[in-house]
C-alpha cells in the first residue's frame, strides 16, 4: 500500500498562486476573445454598412446611364442629378402615355412622383395625378399585381386625401380607396405569414413584392403600415436569404422564366442579393453571364430607400460555414375550380452548403405555368450553374384550376403571353405527374405520367457549362462542376440531345424517375472517389412499372423508401409533411398560423410578430 | 296559362322589352284543369306580381317596346393584337355600334377587362352595369363614368343579375363564388350556402320570380328559390355549367351549356333533363333565342353556331368557320329574328343578316367578345 504523499505548505501555497494566475490569464485571454469578437462583429456590420452605401451608389449611377425608359432609371437620375431634362422628359412621357398602365403603373408612377416630387414641374404634378383621375389602373389576377396594385393604391390616395369620387379612376373617393388598399394590404399581410406565400421564391417575381413594399415604407405616413412594411421587408429578405448561395436563389420555385431557371446567376434576384448581402462579388448589370434580357432597374428602390437591411439577414445570407436543412410551407395559389382548398400547402425541403443547394417543392400542380420543382444550383464561374429534370406538361384545365377564362381555349391564351407554355421543350412547368423526396444531399423525382397527357416525356438540363458529364456503366451519370459533385441515376433509358448551352436528357417512359445525390471536394474527396463510391450504391427499383417504388441508401448511409403516390420514408420512418413549420431551420423558425417569425444567427435574434406588429432583438 | 309577360333582366343579357305572348302547351294546359284552391290561390298571387311587374315595366321600360333602334355593345376581355396583361390596353372594355353604322367605339373606360354589360332603368334612372376584371362598375351617366362597387373581396365579376324590382338588390357571380348586394352595391355578402364548388360563371333571375335564381356553378346548375339565402343543386347531368339560360317564351324550360357535354336542357324546370342531341361531347358557352322564341342558338369551344327549333332537343350546325376558335357570345336582334351575332375570342364580332346562313366579320378585329347586348341608348 502506497503511502499518500504529503506536501509542505510553502509547495501548496505556491500550487495555489500558480492556479489563481492560470485562472486569471485564462479569464483575460477569454475578455481578449470576446472584445475582439465584439470589435470584430461591429467592424463586420460596419464595413458591411460601408459596402452597402458604396454598392447603393454604383447601382445609382450605373441606372442612371440608362437610356431605358422606365420609373427606376427616372428615379436614378434625378437622384443622381444626371441628365435631368431627360429624365423629366421620361416621367412626362410616363405620365401621359396611355399605352401603359395597371399595377405596375400604379405603383411605379406613385413611387417615382413621391421620390420626386420636389423636383418635379408644375405640369407634371398635373399629369400625374390626371393620371389616377383618367387612366383605369388594372389590378390584375395575381398575387405580386394586386401588391403592386393596392400599394399605389393606397399611396395615391394617402396623397390626394379628401378627394371624391370624380377625382379617381375608379369613381371611389380618396377615403373609400384607401380603406380598401390598407384592408387587402393588411389581408396579404396575415395570409403570407401564417399561411405562407403564394408566389413565394420566385427570382423574378421577388421584385415585385419587394419593390412594392419599399416604396410602402418609405412613404407611408401612418406608422402602423410603415412598420408593416419593413417587417414584410425583413421577411422577404429573410426567406431569400435562406435560400440564398452566392448571389443565386437556390432550391424550388413557385413561378419563374426559363431564361432564369437555367441560368440562375443572371436571375433578377441577384442585383438585390448583389445590393443587400453583397454577393455574388461581380456587378451583375455588368457582367450579363450569357443572359440576354434586358437589365431592369427596381433594385434603385432599395438604392434610394431609407429602409436598411438587419445585419443578421446579410449573416444568414452568407454565412455557409456549415451545412443544413431548411424546410417551408407556402401556399398554393388561389384554386377557383378542380379543388376542395383554396390554398393547398407547398413543402419545401432545401439542403444549403457552401458549395451547393439542392431544393425540391413536394410536386404537383402548386402554381401554373411556371413551377420549378426542383434543381441543384452550384456555386460557379460560368453560367448556367444548374441542372435539375421536369415534366413540361401543360393543360387548359391546370390553367382553369386558377385562372376564370374558358378552360379549352386558355392554354393558347397563356401562351401568348408566356410564348413556351405549350412547347414541349419548355424549362419550367408544374405537372400533376410529379413528386419528390428529399432528404439532405439526396433527392428521389418520381413521374406517373398519364397516356392521354400532353407531353410524354421528361427532360433534364444539363449544361455545356459543367466541367465533366459522364455516363458510366453502372447506369450512374456523373457530373462535376467546380467543387461540386452530382450523380444522376436515371431509372429509364433515356437520350441526349444537344442544345446551344445545354445538353437535353430526355427520357420517353410514362412510370420514370432519377435518383441525385450531391457531394463535394470537402465531403467525398476527389471526383475520382466520388464516382468509386457511388458506383457501389444500389439504386432499387425492380418492378417499378408495377410498384412505382424506388429505394435508395445515400452515402450517409440513410436509407430513402419512395412510392409514387405513397409514402416516403426515411430509415423505416414515415415522412410527415404536416409536421412542417412554416420556417424550420437553423436560420429562421416560424409556426403555420402564428404570425411570428423568429430569427437566430449564433447569439442574435430577431423576432417580427405580426400579431402586435412589433420587432423584437438587435437593429 | 296564357299570360303576357315582361322581362327585364335576363341570362346576362337584359332582355330589350319586347312584350312576348306566352303560349302554353297542350299538357300544361290540361294540367290547368286540376288545379286545387291553394294553387289557384297562388297563381292570382302570382299573376299579380306579373301584373306588377307588366305595369312596371310598361311605365320604366315603354321605350323598349317601341324602339328597338339603340345600340348593340359588346363587352371585350382581352384582344389577340394588342391587349397587355399587366394592364394598359385601350383594346378591352365595352365598345358600342350606333344601328346602321360599322364602326365600334368606346363606351366605358379603356383597359377595363370586361366580362359583360348589363342594363336596368327605372323611372328616370338608367344604370349600366359592366362585370370586370377589376369589379362590378356601374354608370349612371350614360357610359361618361363608371364606379367600382366591388372591392378585393369579390376578385373578377364575370356575371351580374338585377333584381328587377328592388334596384338595390345586385347578385354577381364570380371565381370564388355567388355575392348579393341589398343596399345598391355598397356591401357584399357570400350566398353560397348549398354549393359545393365556388366558380360560378353566371347567373340569372327566373323570368317569373324575382326570388328564384339559377347558377352555372362549377359542379351543377343550382337553384335558389328564396334570393339567393340557399341553394339546391338541380342535377343537370353534367358537370362544367359554363351558361344557363331560360327562354323568355317558355320559362319552364332551362338550357345549360357544359364544359364537355353540350346542352343539357329540362321543359319541367329542372325535374328532368335531357342531352341536346347533335352538339353533345363539346363545349357550349353561349346560348341565345330569337325573340319570337322560335329558334334558339347556341355556340361554344369549335362549334360553330347551333340552332334549336324544339327548345334544345335537338340541334343541328348552321355556321362553321376554321378560323373561329371559339364563340363567346351569341345575340339575336330583337328587332330582326334573322340578325346574328357571335362574338368570338380573338376574331372580334361577326354578323348575319339572314339567320345564320351568310356570316361576316363586322369588327373589334381580335378581340375576345364575352358578351353582346342590345340597349336603347
Amino acid at each position: 500500500m502506497q503511502m499518500p504523499v504529503v506536501l509542505p505548505n510553502i509547495v501548496k501555497q505556491k500550487i495555489k498562486i500558480i492556479k489563481v494566475k492560470i485562472i486569471e490569464a485564462l479569464l483575460m485571454i477569454l475578455t481578449v476573445i470576446i472584445l475582439t469578437c465584439t470589435f470584430c462583429q461591429s467592424f463586420s456590420a460596419a464595413q458591411s454598412q460601408s459596402s452597402f452605401t458604396e454598392r447603393k451608389s454604383r447601382l445609382r449611377n450605373a441606372a442612371a446611364q440608362e437610356a431605358r425608359k422606365d420609373f427606376f432609371t427616372v428615379i436614378a437620375k434625378l437622384q443622381t442629378q444626371t441628365n435631368v431634362p431627360q429624365a423629366l422628359s421620361m416621367l412626362d412621357s410616363l405620365a401621359r402615355d396611355e399605352g401603359i398602365g395597371g399595377m405596375f403603373y400604379a405603383y411605379g408612377l406613385i413611387g417615382t412622383y413621391l421620390r420626386a416630387r420636389s423636383l418635379l414641374p408644375d405640369s407634371l404634378h398635373v399629369k400625374i395625378r390626371r393620371a389616377f383621375r383618367t387612366r383605369v389602373m388594372y389590378r390584375g389576377d395575381t398575387e405580386n399585381h394586386w401588391v403592386m396594385y393596392y400599394t399605389g393604391l393606397y399611396l395615391a390616395a394617402q396623397t390626394w386625401p379628401n378627394e371624391d369620387g370624380a377625382q379617381w379612376f375608379n369613381a371611389k373617393s380618396s377615403q373609400e380607396n384607401f380603406a380598401e388598399a390598407k384592408s387587402w394590404l393588411d389581408y396579404w399581410i396575415k395570409l403570407t405569414t401564417t399561411k405562407g406565400q403564394g408566389e413565394f421564391d420566385s427570382p423574378t417575381y421577388f421584385i415585385t413584392f419587394v419593390t412594392p413594399m419599399l416604396t410602402l415604407y418609405e412613404f407611408a405616413r401612418d406608422p402602423v403600415m410603415k412598420k408593416k412594411a419593413q417587417m414584410m421587408l425583413d421577411y422577404l429578405f429573410a426567406d431569400f436569404a435562406v435560400e440564398h448561395l452566392h448571389g443565386n436563389y437556390g432550391g424550388g420555385h413557385s413561378r419563374d422564366y426559363p431564361q432564369d431557371i437555367i441560368n440562375p446567376i443572371t436571375a433578377m434576384t441577384t442585383k438585390w442579393a448583389w445590393l443587400y448581402f453583397g454577393e455574388p462579388d461581380f456587378e451583375p448589370w455588368s457582367e450579363i453571364k450569357g443572359k440576354s434580357r434586358h437589365p431592369s432597374w427596381e433594385t434603385v428602390a432599395g438604392a434610394v430607400s431609407s429602409y436598411r437591411l438587419p445585419e443578421i439577414i446579410r449573416q444568414i445570407a452568407t454565412d455557409r460555414s456549415a451545412p443544413y436543412v431548411h424546410t417551408e410551407t407556402k401556399r398554393v395559389r388561389n384554386v377557383i375550380r378542380f379543388g376542395e382548398q383554396r390554398n393547398p400547402p407547398v413543402y419545401k425541403y432545401t439542403y444549403m452548403t457552401n458549395d451547393y443547394v439542392l431544393g425540391s417543392l413536394h410536386g404537383g400542380i402548386l402554381q401554373p405555368i411556371q413551377q420549378h420543382t426542383w434543381d441543384v444550383t452550384f456555386v460557379s464561374d460560368k453560367p448556367n450553374n444548374t441542372l435539375f429534370t421536369l415534366h413540361p406538361y401543360y393543360s387548359g384545365k391546370e390553367l382553369a384550376m386558377f385562372f376564370p377564362e374558358e378552360q379549352k381555349v386558355l392554354s393558347d391564351e397563356v401562351n401568348r403571353f408566356h410564348l413556351v407554355y405549350t412547347n414541349p421543350n419548355k424549362w419550367n412547368a408544374s405537372s400533376p405527374y410529379e413528386q419528390t423526396f428529399q432528404h439532405k444531399n439526396a433527392l428521389m423525382v418520381l413521374y406517373n405520367i398519364n397516356e392521354n397527357a400532353q407531353q410524354a416525356h421528361i427532360d433534364g438540363f444539363f449544361p455545356k457549362s459543367l466541367d465533366e458529364r459522364v455516363e458510366d456503366a453502372s447506369k450512374w451519370i456523373f457530373c462535376k462542376a467546380g467543387k461540386t459533385y452530382i450523380a444522376f441515376y436515371p431509372l429509364q433509358p433515356h437520350e441526349w440531345i444537344e442544345e446551344e448551352v445545354n445538353w437535353r436528357w430526355r427520357s420517353r417512359d410514362l412510370k420514370n424517375g432519377v435518383v441525385v445525390e450531391i457531394g463535394t471536394e470537402t465531403t467525398h474527396g476527389s471526383f475520382a472517389e466520388f464516382k468509386n463510391r457511388l458506383r457501389q450504391a444500389k439504386v432499387a427499383h425492380d418492378n417499378f412499372d408495377e410498384t412505382l417504388t424506388v429505394q435508395y441508401t445515400t452515402q450517409a448511409g440513410e436509407l430513402m423508401q419512395f412510392t409514387y403516390d405513397g409514402q416516403r420514408r426515411l430509415n423505416g420512418k414515415p415522412v410527415d409533411f404536416k409536421s412542417y413549420k412554416l420556417f424550420n431551420g437553423p436560420f429562421l423558425q416560424s409556426e403555420v398560423g402564428s404570425g411570428v417569425l423568429k430569427m437566430t444567427y449564433k447569439n442574435h435574434t430577431r423576432i417580427l410578430d405580426f400579431n402586435k406588429v412589433s420587432i423584437k432583438g438587435e437593429e | 296559362m296564357n299570360s303576357r309577360r315582361f322581362r327585364i333582366n335576363h341570362g346576362g343579357c337584359p332582355s330589350e322589352g319586347i312584350l312576348f305572348k306566352l303560349k302554353a302547351p297542350a299538357g300544361e294546359q290540361k294540367d290547368s284543369f286540376r288545379m286545387t284552391f291553394p294553387f289557384i290561390a297562388a297563381k292570382i298571387g302570382k299573376a299579380f306580381f306579373l301584373i306588377y311587374l307588366l305595369f312596371h315595366a310598361a311605365f320604366t321600360n315603354a321605350c323598349f317596346a317601341q324602339n328597338t333602334a339603340g345600340k348593340v355593345y359588346a363587352a371585350v376581355l382581352f384582344n389577340n393584337s394588342k391587349s397587355n396583361v399587366t394592364g394598359a390596353d385601350r383594346y378591352v372594355g365595352v365598345f358600342a355600334r350606333e344601328k346602321g353604322e360599322m364602326e365600334w367605339k368606346n363606351f366605358s373606360n379603356t383597359n377595363l377587362f370586361a366580362f359583360g354589360l348589363y342594363f336596368a332603368q327605372h323611372g328616370a334612372t338608367q344604370r349600366y352595369y359592366i362585370a370586370g376584371g377589376n369589379g362590378l362598375h356601374r354608370s349612371a351617366d350614360g357610359g361618361k363614368t363608371w364606379k367600382i362597387l366591388t372591392g378585393w373581396e369579390t376578385m373578377e365579376v364575370l356575371s351580374v343579375a338585377l333584381d328587377p324590382v328592388e334596384t338595390q338588390i345586385i347578385y354577381i357571380a364570380t371565381p370564388y363564388g355567388i355575392f348579393k348586394s341589398i343596399d345598391d352595391g355598397k356591401n357584399w355578402a357570400e350566398k353560397m350556402r348549398g354549393c359545393k364548388s365556388w366558380y360560378t360563371d353566371e347567373i340569372i333571375i327566373d323570368a317569373r320570380d324575382r326570388h328564384t335564381l339559377y347558377a352555372a356553378v362549377d359542379d351543377d346548375l343550382y337553384r335558389s328559390r328564396d334570393g339567393g339565402e340557399n341553394w339546391s343543386p338541380m342535377q343537370a347531368g353534367a358537370p362544367g355549367i359554363r351558361t344557363v339560360f331560360q327562354p323568355a317564351t317558355r320559362p319552364e324550360v332551362l338550357l345549360a351549356g357544359t364544359e364537355d357535354h353540350g346542352v343539357r336542357a329540362t321543359l319541367d324546370e329542372g325535374k328532368n333533363w335531357s342531352a341536346g342531341k347533335g352538339i353533345s361531347a363539346t363545349a357550349i358557352y353561349t346560348i341565345h333565342a330569337a325573340a319570337d322564341g322560335k329558334a334558339i342558338y347556341a355556340a361554344g369551344y369549335k362549334t360553330g353556331v347551333w340552332r334549336s327549333h324544339d327548345l334544345g332537343q335537338s340541334w343541328l350546325q348552321i355556321w362553321t368557320a376554321p378560323e373561329i376558335e371559339a364563340i363567346y357570345s351569341l345575340f339575336v336582334d330583337p328587332a330582326n329574328v334573322a340578325h346574328l351575332f357571335a362574338g368570338t375570342n380573338g376574331k372580334g364580332i361577326y354578323e348575319s343578316t339572314d339567320g345564320g346562313k351568310i356570316w361576316r366579320q363586322a369588327g373589334l378585329e381580335g378581340a375576345h367578345v364575352k358578351q353582346i347586348a342590345r340597349y336603347p341608348f
